[in-house]
């Protein structure tokens, strides 16, 4: 019974904290909770929703199904047993199925914001990136706060080469979270791609805020670096930009020695093969 | 004077304990009556639209400086534009539809049931029941002010503040039962009446939904007003500078 209740305590931590760690989760599972299903308490269908998730992470589809099973039985018109009903056809890959159940939850309740993400990922597993994008567009005409949602689309922009639009994501994820060095490179990142002195130039104040935020940040030197040889030998900017161009590039070029000087990569390259 | 009366112990028995027993049980009755009788609210989807619009603007506001001048000023045009912007939209008045809206009527409805009924019927009954008696002393000594709260059915002058009257003894159980019933219900539960009686004080003007042109309007007035000013302008020049401290 001690077990047990350890058991419970530790899903219950994961699942306050929203961490996912699928595979630990199925394993309490197999070890020892689906014995005794009944004795788990007021959080049996808690527990049910978290195992079931963690099965489709991990693929066990027949555990995913006997918790969709068992919380069927108690809920028959839960929305939220539906949305797992979907995404357990989504992990058989029978995607119209799928499709179809989020197409209904979506229509009963307008403002179930798990279903029209998932609908996402079900276009997005199909390759249907403009679908993707179509749909997660309509999403955040409703939820424009959602900061993971604009994460996922300035991606899906990424990978369809709209980088215009990208940026405008991730301006709206740095205006979210204005603290993360990570969002600043990406901006950079993305700027850097799109080319032309405007952009290279605002690509390399943003790679300098990240640096600034994190000086330890390699990809944003290495971006420095790039942006500002570019700029140095385009032929469009002035002398004195270029002039302040090549300071950079010497400067982070230096930088970037030191960095590699510290941190004597022949050994950590070594231990990471393990020879 | 505080020791020379005493008081009978069928009181404690008969009038005493039941008062703080029907209290609590009515307050777990009314717990889930409420849970029977509460319709799932469902959020409209314009207004959590425009919820999350107010946040997506306030956030731009406050941000501004760290995204690029151009990509601030084409935030705000898009939300504070003159003909379609999503601040200076028209909307019909909200406040007429909701009186007309049955489902907000079931809801205040349900509300008195739920509330203020068991509030008056219990309390007229224990009032009747029980009315006369003195039930507990308070372990301190009390000011004459308190006569009139501790004191409640009672009128005698002579008496000591300190003692509680039956009448009191039942309100002081009604706000006080409240860490009991988070104990043997959890949290948020809604036997709860005196959180019942804030709310209907200070909540009758926000439990109307709130029009959402006058907090637009706020929000379109304070995005004009702001002044960008970028935050990375001289970030390279401030990151060299930094370096040139510690090399030198």
């Amino acid at each position: 019974m001690g077990v047990l209740k350890a058991d419970i305590d530790q899903l219950r931590k994961w699942r306050e904290n929203n961490e996912r760690k699928s595979r630990e989760t199925l394993d309490i599972w197999l070890d020892r909770l689906w014995l005794n299903i009944d004795s788990l308490g007021n959080e049996k269908y808690l527990i049910l929703e978290q195992v079931c998730i963690a099965a489709l992470d991990c693929h066990v589809l027949s555990v995913a199904k006997t918790c969709i099973e068992n919380l069927y039985k108690e809920f028959p018109n839960s929305l939220r047993v539906k949305k797992l009903e979907a995404m357990h056809f989504e992990a058989n890959e029978d995607f119209d199925n799928a499709l179809d159940i989020l197409n209904a939850i979506i229509k009963v309740d307008e403002s179930n914001s798990a279903a029209r993400k998932r609908k996402v990922a079900v276009f997005k597993a199909q390759g249907r990136i403009v679908d993707a994008i179509k749909e997660l567009t309509e999403y955040l005409k409703i939820f424009m706060a959602d900061v993971d949602a604009w994460q996922e689309l300035s991606e899906l922009y990424i990978s369809e080469n709209d980088f215009g639009k990208a940026a405008f994501c991730v301006e709206e994820l740095i205006l979210h979270n204005p603290h993360n060095h990570l969002l600043h490179q990406r901006y950079a990142d993305i700027k850097y791609t799109q080319g032309g002195v405007e952009n290279l130039e605002l690509a390399k104040s943003y790679y300098s805020q990240a640096l600034k935020m994190n000086p330890k940040n390699m990809r944003a030197l290495y971006g420095l670096y790039l942006t500002a040889s570019s700029l140095s030998t385009s032929s469009k900017s002035t002398t004195q930009k270029k002039k302040e161009a090549t300071k950079i590039v010497e400067w982070s070029l230096k930088q970037i020695k030191n960095k590699y000087a510290d941190a004597d990569v022949m050994v950590s390259a070594l231990a990471a093969l393990e020879i | 004077m505080a020791g020379d009366l005493i008081v009978d112990s069928e009181i404690r028995v008969w009038v005493f304990l039941p008062i703080v027993i029907i209290t609590f049980l009515v307050g777990i009755v009314r717990h889930y009556v409420s849970m029977l009788l509460a319709s799932q609210k469902k959020i409209e989807t314009q207004q959590l639209k425009d919820s999350q619009m107010i946040l997506r603007s306030r956030i731009l506001r406050e941000n501004a400086r760290y995204i690029p001048k151009n990509a601030f000023l084409i935030r705000r045009q898009a939300f504070n534009k003159e003909e379609d912007g999503y601040l200076t939209q028209k909307r019909p008045a909200v406040t007429q539809n909701m009186m007309t809206d049955p489902s907000m009527m079931t809801d205040m409805v349900k509300g008195n049931l739920t509330n203020v009924l068991p509030m008056i019927i219990i309390g007229g009954w224990i009032n009747w029941m029980f009315s006369g008696f003195i039930t507990t002393k308070v372990p301190f000594p009390l000011t004459l002010r308190f006569k009139s709260m501790l004191q409640r059915g009672i009128e005698l002058s002579h008496l000591d503040a300190s003692w509680v009257s039956s009448a009191s003894w039942y309100f002081l159980n009604v706000f006080g039962l409240r860490s009991i019933y988070t104990l043997v219900l959890g949290e948020n539960n809604a036997a709860d009446q005196s959180r019942q009686m804030q709310d209907q004080m200070s909540g009758a003007a926000m439990a109307m939904p709130q029009d959402p042109k006058i907090a637009f309007k706020a929000e379109w007035e304070a995005l004009e007003i702001v002044d960008h000013q970028w935050a990375l302008a001289d970030v390279d020049n401030k990151l060299f500078g930094e370096e040139k401290v510690k090399t030198d």
